[in-house]
């Protein structure tokens, strides 16, 4: 059990080490980057009004933002207000980088961990009847289906849902977090879900087909093997070889995939919410890079980064829980 | 959206698929009745409206940093106002003279308007207000104001670095915001003296506002508004499901039908032109080095036959499906517009005949004319992103072909043209109520490697009329000027002179309304997001019960 304990403490140290060297990469990788697109951020910013906003009012604004020092000298003042544990002031909505990165992934996190939920059961479960039924009817239509997803942009069948639910059938809301027009403490707890169930549906699809695929191929390998023919030999029925030897096998493939599509989930939410203009994380990460709104994007490639090292950190740890031939040491 | 789990998934899997498919299939006859039904039930009322116009401020409302540039900041009150003749009415300001050296604004203004925290509006709010969006590095211009002050209760002098006769548009568009609430997340929280106040906002996805009791004018008729904030197509569809009673629409899809609401659809100086660079290639270069002038459009006549050769009542209807007017100068449908200087357009033979006397034919016979070793023929950069501006492009180029000018059509992104734009043709899109606007696009003054002037476009006379202009003390009297700068008989800037550019239409800015919404007279509108459409909205109405 010590063992075990100190085995963890340093596999999360290494852990640590990683991640803060991932984010330093990756803050200075932006920075270079984003510094040297073509996109003038005063520009940007400045938008349609460009006729009448004469050079000096120009100049104020770059002087506002700091964009009249070099990039290397931004740099350095980035990382001075960030080490002090300030992540700046966003461009595009003149509020601090953590206040706006706070507010947009509090809508995007319901979002993420319905669809998340969502594709993971189902993922399964298709998975699942597809591999035990092999060859079925089912079997077929499951697979047409995950092929047929796997194969579709993500705002394709968004647009299609929207179409479908909100125009046509009217039972789902063409837009938003809750109903237009009503205010933030009368709007109740079956609007928001209401409101945030056809976004996740679609965003849940993308995971769907692969964890489906995925995991039909894994049983049917299982179903094949030496051990489950030797249990039918003794008289296992299909449920229980699936429950007793092909979950277990089954459910690894999964779970890695389930955590690793976390980045997916995370990119596939940014088509969802702009079709759907679901004000998340998502949405402000476009206008962000589009305005080269650098204080906020290198905030967010941040918090991503942070969030999908943390769920590949999880599917690691859950093995061993799953199963104990996996050990860290 | 009944998805229940205790289904076999297969059923699941099929039931969605099946719904997929019969999305591509047209709706049976059936279907589209019950829809029409439902449509025509509209959710508005005099209590609630929802607007589905685009154009929110990710800034949030704080006029010192650009909020209202377009006019109507709704939660503010303006010392001036256009009405729907673009004409300037008093708002907040009861009247106002201009020094005769033109460099003091003297303004009174009125004693009975209140913010909706109910503190009176008094001159030192006024004078904060514009010494504040001067010296803030904000989306309005107001960097002549040499210092705003407080002469007593009523009266505000702004004075002014030098004369500058547009300068009246920043009496017409900047809110005056308390003093005494105006801090560092006003912009989140607007107090104002406006005919509305918000209420609610949440970011990315609606606006609520509320009239406001205190307000001064005539109390609006509708008590709350709801501004959506979706893509076209979302507002297209709230419109369609009764959930929007005013969407703003592409022209594209202003061509269907909604049942229960008309279509409005709005003149606006919101135009698109041709930007010829001017001066010969390799004269000059811009401060970073990018290099200005194309020897071709440097000849007045390839500019004036390009002007005469198109067709713009064709494109209007072409490319516009009729949403639109001809547009021959910059500020088409203004007061400030120069009538004389329109001319005759879709003319071929007229067109040959100017480049016939500019000394160019077409010696090898490939249909591409020639003068010396130069060729007709120019690239036309057209933003990638923009359908309407590539449906213009194309066609103008197929129009220009009969006369032997060849344009090779480009499409590009923004970023990639700005290094570009000095030294080809552009397809741009300009339109605004004021006449900076004008001045920068053809003052050579302006041309400094931006987007002002940005085919350095220079004649010393303009020059001087677009000055005078500038520095007229009042817009009356400073229109005449710009419709000098024009055309004044002899010479101009449009295209019977200089002919600098090719102006082709101006869009008409397309609403679905619903029928029992009276939105009255809507202005001219300018180019750009913003709210052009609620510049009288605490006039409208709602007709039906």
């Amino acid at each position: 059990m010590d063992m075990q304990l100190t085995g963890i403490a340093s596999f999360m140290v290494r852990k640590l080490i990683r991640l803060v060297l991932l984010l330093i990469a990756v803050s200075v990788f932006s920075f270079v980057l984003v510094s040297l697109s073509p996109v003038d951020p005063v520009n940007a910013y400045v938008g349609a009004d460009m006729l009448q906003i004469g050079s000096e009012q120009r100049e104020l604004i770059a002087q506002r933002w700091g964009l009249d020092e070099p990039m290397t000298t931004r740099f350095f003042l980035w990382l001075q207000q960030f080490v002090s544990g300030n992540l700046g002031t966003s461009m595009i909505f003149n509020q601090p980088v953590s206040t706006v990165i706070a507010n947009r992934f509090q809508a995007s996190l319901q979002m993420l961990a319905i669809a998340w939920l969502l594709s993971g059961f189902l993922g399964l479960t298709l998975g699942i009847i597809a591999g035990a039924k092999e060859r079925s009817w089912g079997d077929r239509i499951i697979r047409f289906y995950a092929y047929t997803l796997a194969s579709s942009p993500t705002f394709w069948v968004a647009l299609l849902l929207l179409i479908i639910f909100a125009v046509q059938l009217k039972v789902a809301p063409i837009c938003c977090a809750a109903p237009p027009g009503v205010l933030a403490q009368d709007v109740t707890l079956w609007q928001r879900l209401h409101h945030i169930l056809l976004p996740a549906l679609t965003l849940s699809i993308i995971g769907v087909a692969n964890i489906t695929l995925h995991t039909r191929q894994k049983l049917i390998e299982v179903l094949n093997s030496d051990y489950v023919l030797f249990a039918r030999a003794q008289g296992e029925s299909l449920v229980g070889i699936v429950r007793h030897h092909g979950l277990r096998n089954v459910i690894l493939p999964a779970i890695t995939l389930q955590f690793a599509s976390l980045s997916e989930l995370f990119g596939g939410s940014v088509l969802v919410e702009q079709v759907f203009a679901y004000p998340g994380l998502g949405e402000a990460t476009v206008e962000a890079a589009l305005r080269s709104d650098i204080p906020l994007l290198i905030g967010i490639v941040f918090f991503s980064a942070i969030f999908v090292y943390t769920g590949n950190t999880i599917a690691d740890l859950t093995y061993q829980i799953i199963d104990p031939r996996i050990r860290l040491s | 959206m009944h998805l229940s789990i205790k289904l076999p998934s297969y059923a699941v899997g099929l039931a969605l698929l099946v719904q997929m498919i019969s999305a591509c299939t047209p709706p049976t006859s059936q279907q589209t009745s019950s829809v029409a039904q439902q449509n025509a039930q509209q959710t508005g009322s005099a209590d609630q409206i929802v607007l589905a116009i685009g154009g929110e401020s990710e800034e949030g409302y704080d006029p010192a940093l650009g909020w209202g540039r377009y006019g109507s900041p709704l939660f503010h009150s303006t010392l001036l106002r256009r009405n729907e003749n673009l004409e300037l009415v008093n708002d907040l300001a009861i009247n106002y003279r201009v020094s005769d050296d033109r460099k003091v604004w003297t303004v009174n203004i009125r004693q009975d308007a209140v913010f909706s925290d109910g503190k009176p509006v008094t001159a030192e709010d006024v004078a904060y207000t514009f010494n504040k969006a001067a010296e803030s590095g904000g989306l309005t211009d107001v960097t002549v104001l040499q210092e705003a002050v407080a002469i007593d209760e009523d009266t505000i002098e702004l004075r002014l670095k030098q004369p500058q006769s547009t300068f009246v548009n920043r009496l017409v568009t900047l809110g005056i915001v308390p003093k005494h609430a105006h801090g560092a997340d006003y912009a989140r929280n607007p107090i104002g003296s406006g005919p509305y106040k918000l209420v609610q906002w949440d970011e990315g996805q609606q606006l609520i506002v509320e009239a406001n009791p205190d307000y001064y004018g005539e109390p609006p008729a509708i008590q709350r508004l709801v501004f959506l904030f979706v893509e076209e197509d979302a507002a297209f569809a709230a419109a369609k499901s009764g959930q929007a009673q005013v969407a703003a629409v592409p022209q594209s899809l202003a061509v269907q039908q909604v049942d229960g609401m008309k279509l409005y659809d709005v003149t606006s100086v919101d135009n698109r032109g041709l930007m010829f660079p001017f001066p010969q290639s390799n004269a000059k270069t811009t401060p970073d080095g990018d290099s200005v002038g194309n020897d071709v459009t440097a000849d007045r006549a390839i500019r004036q036959a390009i002007n005469v050769a198109i067709d713009r009542q064709a494109l209007v209807e072409g490319v516009l499906e009729g949403y639109g007017s001809p547009a021959y100068g910059p500020v088409s449908g203004l007061a400030w517009e120069e009538p004389d200087a329109d001319i005759q357009d879709a003319n071929i033979e007229r067109a040959k005949q100017i480049l016939a006397e500019g000394g160019w034919s077409d010696k090898n016979g490939d249909g591409v004319l020639e003068k010396g070793n130069l060729q007709a023929e120019f690239t036309l950069l057209y933003p990638a992103s923009d359908s309407t501006r590539q449906a213009l492009a194309l066609s103008v180029a197929e129009m220009i072909k009969p006369i032997g000018i060849r344009a090779v059509v480009q499409g590009k992104s923004w970023d990639e043209m700005e290094s570009l734009v000095h030294s080809n043709v552009v397809l741009f899109g300009w339109g605004s109520h004021d006449q900076t606007e004008m001045y920068n696009l053809y003052h050579s003054k302006a041309a400094q490697g931006d987007f002002y002037n940005a085919g350095y476009y220079a004649n010393s006379e303009i020059d001087k009329t677009l000055d005078l202009a500038m520095g007229a003390p009042t817009e009356e009297e400073a229109i005449a000027f710009w419709k000098t700068a024009q055309w004044d008989g002899q010479q101009g800037f449009t295209a019977k002179g200089d002919a600098a550019w090719a102006w082709l239409v101006n869009l008409d800015h397309t609403y679905f309304v619903s029928s029992c919404l009276d939105i009255g007279n809507p202005q001219v509108e300018p180019h750009g997001h913003g709210w052009p459409i609620t510049a009288n909205i605490a006039q409208w109405k709602w007709t039906c019960n």
